[in-house]
Parts: C-alpha cells; sequence; structure tokens
C-alpha cells in the first residue's frame, strides 16, 4: 500500500479529532447557507447586480465551501512545515507527504461541499443537481489553491487568515451578477460562480464556463499541490 | 505599571511591529471592504428605524457607508484578538515560570489587541469619511470603537479556548451573521426578534443612530454596549490569566 495513504488518513484525522471543529465544518455550511440564502437576493440588488433570489440562494452554498476550503489549506500548509519535513525524511518522501496533504484537503472540501450541497437541496430545491454539484466542489478546490498558496507565502497566521478574508471579500465583490462593473468581474472562482448561478436558475451553461473551471480548479490544486511539497522537503 | 509590565508590552507591541504584513493588511482590509461596497452599491431607497422610533428613508449606498466600517471593524479585530491569545499562549507561560505575574503578560497583551483596535478603527473612520458623512460622528466614533473591542475580546475568548481553525471558523461565522446580517438594516427595516441578544445588536444600533440623525437617543444601547465590553474583557482577562499561569 501506497504510504500516502495511511498519511492522508492521519491528516484528515489531524484535523476532525477536534469535535468542536468537526462540528463547526458541518454547521457552518448548514447556517451559511439557510442564512444568507435569505438575503443575498437583496445584497445583489443593492450591488447593482442582476443576482435572481434562486441563484442567490446557490452562490451562497459555493462561497460557504471556498471559504471553509481556503481557510483550512492555509491552516494545513502552516502547521504542516515542521511535522511534514521530519515525516518526508523519515522515508515517506516529499512527494507522497504533499500528495496526502492534498488528498486530505480535498476530503475534508468535498465534505464541506457536500454538506453546503444538501443544505441547497433541501432549502430551495436544485435544477440541475450536477451541474450545481460540479460548481460548488470547483470553489472549494480553487479555494484549497488560494489557502495553500498563501500558506507557501506566508507563515504567520493572522497574515494569512487576513490574506484569505482579502481574497474572498475581492471575490464576492466582483462575482457575477454582484457587481455592475464587467471590468472587476475577472476572478478565479468567476466560471465556478457562473456555471452555480446558471445552475441555479435551471439554465445551461456553455462550454467556455466549464472549460474555465475545469483549467482553474486544475491550475489551483497544482499551486495547492507544490505549496504542500514545498513546505515539506528537505532544506539543504 | 511595573517595570516587568512595561518590558513584556514593549515586546509584545515589537513582536506585530516585526511584522510589517500585518500593518498593511490591518488597514488594506478595512479600506478596500468599505470603498468597494460603498462604490458598488446603487443608490436605492430604504426606509429604517432608528432607537427612538423614528423612521427615516436613506438609501442603500447610504446604509453601506454607514455600516460597513463597523462590519470590517469586528471583522479584522475579531481575528486580532484570536491570534494575540493563540501568541500569548504559546510564549507567556514561559515569562510566567521565568517570574513575570499571569496579570502582567495578560495585559501586555491586551494593550497590543487596544492598539490594533485604534489602527483599524482610524483608517476605517478614515475611509467612511472618504464615502459618507453620517449625521453625527461621536455615536459613530463611539460604536466603531465599542465593536472592535467586543468583538476583539471575542476573538480572544476563542483563541484562549479553541484551536486556530475551529477559533477562525466560530468568530468570522459570528460576526458575518451578527454584524452582517442580523443587524443589518439593509436586510431587517428594523432589528428582528432575538436581535437584541446578540453582541453587535446595541453598538449596531448607536452606530445607525449616530448615521442617521443628529440628535442622540440611544443611551440604552451606549449602555448595554459598554456592559457587553465589560463582562468579555473581564472573562477574557480571567481565561487568559489561569491559561497562562497553568505552566505545569
Amino acid at each position: 500500500m501506497s504510504p500516502a495513504l495511511p498519511t492522508t488518513a492521519a491528516f484528515v484525522r489531524e484535523h476532525l479529532r477536534a469535535p468542536l471543529t468537526l462540528a463547526l465544518l458541518i454547521a457552518i455550511p448548514v447556517f451559511f447557507v439557510l442564512i444568507f440564502a435569505s438575503v443575498l437576493g437583496d445584497f445583489a440588488g443593492a450591488l447593482g447586480g442582476t443576482l435572481a433570489r434562486r441563484s442567490a440562494t446557490a452562490i451562497s452554498a459555493g462561497w460557504a465551501a471556498a471559504f471553509l476550503a481556503g481557510t483550512l489549506a492555509f491552516f494545513q500548509v502552516t502547521s504542516a512545515r515542521g511535522a511534514d519535513r521530519r515525516l518526508a525524511l523519515a522515508g515517506v518522501g516529499a512527494t507522497s507527504v504533499a500528495a496526502a496533504r492534498i488528498a486530505a484537503a480535498l476530503t475534508l472540501g468535498l465534505l464541506v461541499s457536500a454538506i453546503a450541497y444538501l443544505t441547497l437541496w433541501l432549502r430551495s430545491g436544485i435544477e440541475h443537481p450536477l451541474h450545481a454539484a460540479v460548481a460548488i466542489a470547483s470553489f472549494a478546490a480553487i479555494y484549497i489553491g488560494i489557502g495553500a498558496l498563501t500558506g507557501a507565502l506566508v507563515r504567520t497566521p493572522l497574515e494569512g487568515s487576513l490574506l484569505v478574508v482579502l481574497v474572498f471579500a475581492v471575490d464576492v465583490f466582483s462575482g457575477p451578477q454582484m457587481t455592475s462593473n464587467g471590468l472587476l468581474g475577472y476572478t478565479p472562482t468567476r466560471h465556478a460562480a457562473e456555471l452555480l448561478v446558471a445552475a441555479g436558475g435551471g439554465q445551461t451553461s456553455p462550454s467556455a464556463d466549464w472549460l474555465g473551471v475545469g483549467a482553474v480548479a486544475a491550475g489551483a490544486l497544482g499551486c495547492a499541490l507544490l505549496a504542500f511539497w514545498l513546505a515539506a522537503r528537505r532544506r539543504s | 505599571m511595573s517595570d516587568r509590565a512595561l518590558t513584556a508590552t514593549a515586546m509584545a507591541l515589537r513582536d506585530q511591529r516585526r511584522r510589517p504584513l500585518v500593518l498593511i493588511l490591518l488597514i488594506v482590509v478595512p479600506a478596500y471592504v468599505i470603498t468597494r461596497s460603498v462604490a458598488e452599491t446603487l443608490p436605492t431607497p430604504r426606509r429604517i428605524g432608528l432607537p427612538d422610533g423614528v423612521w427615516v428613508t436613506t438609501t442603500m449606498r447610504d446604509l453601506h457607508g454607514a455600516g460597513m466600517g463597523g462590519f470590517a471593524i469586528a471583522f479584522v479585530l475579531a481575528l486580532v484578538g484570536v491570534f494575540v491569545m493563540q501568541s500569548a499562549l504559546q510564549g507567556d507561560r514561559r515569562l510566567v515560570v521565568a517570574g513575570f505575574r499571569p496579570t502582567e503578560t495578560v495585559m501586555a497583551r491586551l494593550v497590543v489587541l487596544v492598539a490594533a483596535a485604534a489602527l483599524v478603527v482610524a483608517v476605517s473612520a478614515l475611509v467612511t469619511a472618504l464615502n459618507y458623512t453620517p449625521k453625527s460622528w461621536p455615536p459613530m466614533l463611539a460604536a466603531m470603537v465599542l465593536l472592535g473591542l467586543i468583538y476583539g475580546s471575542i476573538g480572544a475568548l476563542a483563541g484562549a479556548v479553541l484551536d486556530k481553525l475551529a477559533a477562525t471558523y466560530l468568530i468570522l461565522f459570528a460576526v458575518m451573521t451578527d454584524i452582517g446580517v442580523v443587524q443589518n438594516p439593509m436586510f431587517h427595516s428594523a432589528p428582528g426578534n432575538g436581535a437584541a441578544l446578540l453582541p453587535g445588536y446595541a453598538p449596531a444600533r448607536v452606530m445607525y443612530e449616530g448615521a442617521f440623525s443628529a440628535s442622540f437617543h440611544a443611551t440604552g444601547e451606549l449602555l448595554i454596549s459598554l456592559a457587553w465590553l465589560v463582562v468579555l474583557a473581564t472573562a477574557v482577562v480571567l481565561v487568559l490569566r489561569r491559561a497562562v499561569a497553568a505552566s505545569g
């Protein structure tokens, strides 16, 4: 058996062994979707966007998955440095450690996405369930990249969490239909948000959005893998 | 203040000063959130209720101008509270073992939190002034300070009793729900049932009173805010003093 598999399980357990963290990972997406879905339509209208209430409900699930996954990935990288280097030196290897880290981040990101998705489905139904599931999971994957990259560049938790918050704020204000200014509209989750808004409103999405979300999510996960590998590699 | 307390305070402040990115983000995050939210919001008419029962008609843009400063301050200072206390738990136990009194190390960390609050409130007030003119500044400024210290204390408590991931999740969710939604007149023309139970209720009412009324009728809300602050600050001192003293 590859050493990456038990290491992945250990990394997932590392984050879930505190009962409150597990409870928050489950509760926050539920409350985020329930509370914010009811007000995001008004918010989008106030910002000059055209987000319909049902699409606004859908986008709240993406934002919940994004924020939780991004913060988690940031703390994974910052807490990984010392332990992961020792693990790599002990024979697991930096690449296996990085693969295990990204698998753990994706497992937790998909858990959060699934909870947000189920809440959304139970609250208001989803016109295109498969499209919405892919879009919400993409939000999580993209923010795993953003969080891990932040963790690679910034070592201390206050700066890192403020940076993730700043990126998240830019993303929220620049998302599709949330702004009347098209020049400010390109953000990493642009295509994922377009997919999710369309899925929530019962519309299909153009292939450019599918290609775009695939490329950005793959790029983000590549960045995350690099960040985890840099944290685990041997220093001379 | 004893020499030891002064030394601990100077070291705690130096620890923050050594990391210029913290200072940059404490300025950039509230400045961006306030400026962008006001710039993007349409002047759609909105009728809201103030603490003395008076109803005023304003716009969504002015509501963002009046409220986003408080939201950004609460958000940023709650995070500062979490991580200042996490740092304290890591380093201050050693200071206590070396002979410092727990209260001296706790006071040093609180000075850092208050200094961060002063910076974030000053930036937020300045950026708010560039985007929006309230009817009366003193209640606005008082509410900003109270929101910052109340949520900074809540962040500090979360940082003292939870691990950093759980504390961050809890704090950000609490600020978004309390200040961002429940107390926000963009979504509720007057606070709904249960809003008064949350820590953001009273300072938010003082803030909107200052924003939209030239005379002050929110004395009760101001006193409730001060009571929240006293209770939370006392809890922070007690919890942190106990945590740094438990070196065994």
